[in-house]
């Protein structure tokens, strides 16, 4: 019994000690919202390999598309959502294709927050 | 056409002045937000086939794309509340407008159609956003429906200044 719970206690040392290390080399996900007619956040700075998702929020259809990070979602009908991996570096303002004076930016750096 | 313009606008501000002193049910709100959406891709139809400017073409698209999504999820919901839209004044007169400016259109063409078109757009969606703020929103009772009116103003704002910027460039 003694030697059970030393078990366990010890597996949940290893697991929530270990676990952060390997959080940190895993790619994360992302969201971005479009409502109002906006994106949140409207600057978001993810690492290579994260994934982005874009939820409307909005009743209306929107896209999230930036022609120098390669990726264009089409329409995102309202309440549907879509997602983007990021691979290369850089800086990339996108749009909403539909209502041009909604632009954000997305950030693909390695030391991504 | 000064004259004709004006005595269309002024029959446009009937509405809202008519129904601001009285209280509306849900189901007249649930009919008034229907039929704004409908008489506005109608129009948007006919630019995005009729209208000279790309510009203007593809505003008239947007309107279409739009107003298709907004009235889908009015009808969801009313469907889900129970709430049968009711035909009422507002709603009527709307309609009766948005057949006169389609008719006006229709013998319209080239910059002329254009500029009528956009000129509309604009007392159309301050007309309305007018209504959102001082009639829909105020007396939708139902929780849920009066979300989905706050909600969706944002968008009526875009277009309306969509539309403007449209009508400025067009002065130019």
């Amino acid at each position: 019994m003694r030697f059970a719970l030393l078990v366990a206690v010890v597996s949940l040392i290893f697991a929530t000690g270990i676990g952060p290390a390997v959080d940190q080399a895993k790619p994360k996900t992302h969201t971005v919202t479009m409502e109002g007619m906006r994106f949140h956040p409207d600057e978001l700075t993810v690492a290579p390999g994260d994934t982005i998702v874009w939820v409307n929020e909005d009743l209306v259809p929107h896209t999230a598309t930036s022609q120098a990070a390669g990726f264009d979602s089409r329409q995102i009908e309202a309440g549907k959502s879509w997602s983007f991996k990021a691979s290369k570096k850089g800086d990339f303002p996108y749009v909403c294709t539909l209502h041009r004076k909604m632009k954000a930016t997305l950030h693909v750096a390695s030391a991504a927050p | 056409m000064k004259i004709s313009t004006m005595a269309v606008a002024s029959l446009f501000l009937l509405p809202a002045a008519s129904v601001s002193a009285q209280s509306v049910s849900d189901a007249q709100i649930a009919s008034i937000v229907v039929t704004a959406n409908q008489v506005d891709i109608d129009a948007g139809k006919l630019a995005s086939t009729k209208a000279t400017s790309p510009e203007v073409k593809s505003f008239g698209q947007l309107m279409v794309t739009d107003h298709t999504s907004v009235n889908k999820s009015a009808v969801d919901l009313a469907t889900r509340l129970h709430v049968t839209p009711e035909d009422n004044p507002t709603s009527q007169s709307l309609k009766a407008d948005g057949a006169k400016n389609i008719a006006n259109l229709k013998t319209l063409k080239g910059a002329a159609f254009d500029k009528a078109y956009v000129d509309r757009e604009v007392t159309y969606h301050q007309q309305v956003l007018d209504a959102v703020d001082t009639v829909l929103i105020p007396n939708a009772k139902n929780e849920e429906l009066k979300a989905l009116i706050v909600k969706v103003r944002p968008a009526f704002v875009s277009h309306l200044e969509h539309a403007k910027q449209l009508q400025s460039a067009m002065a130019r």
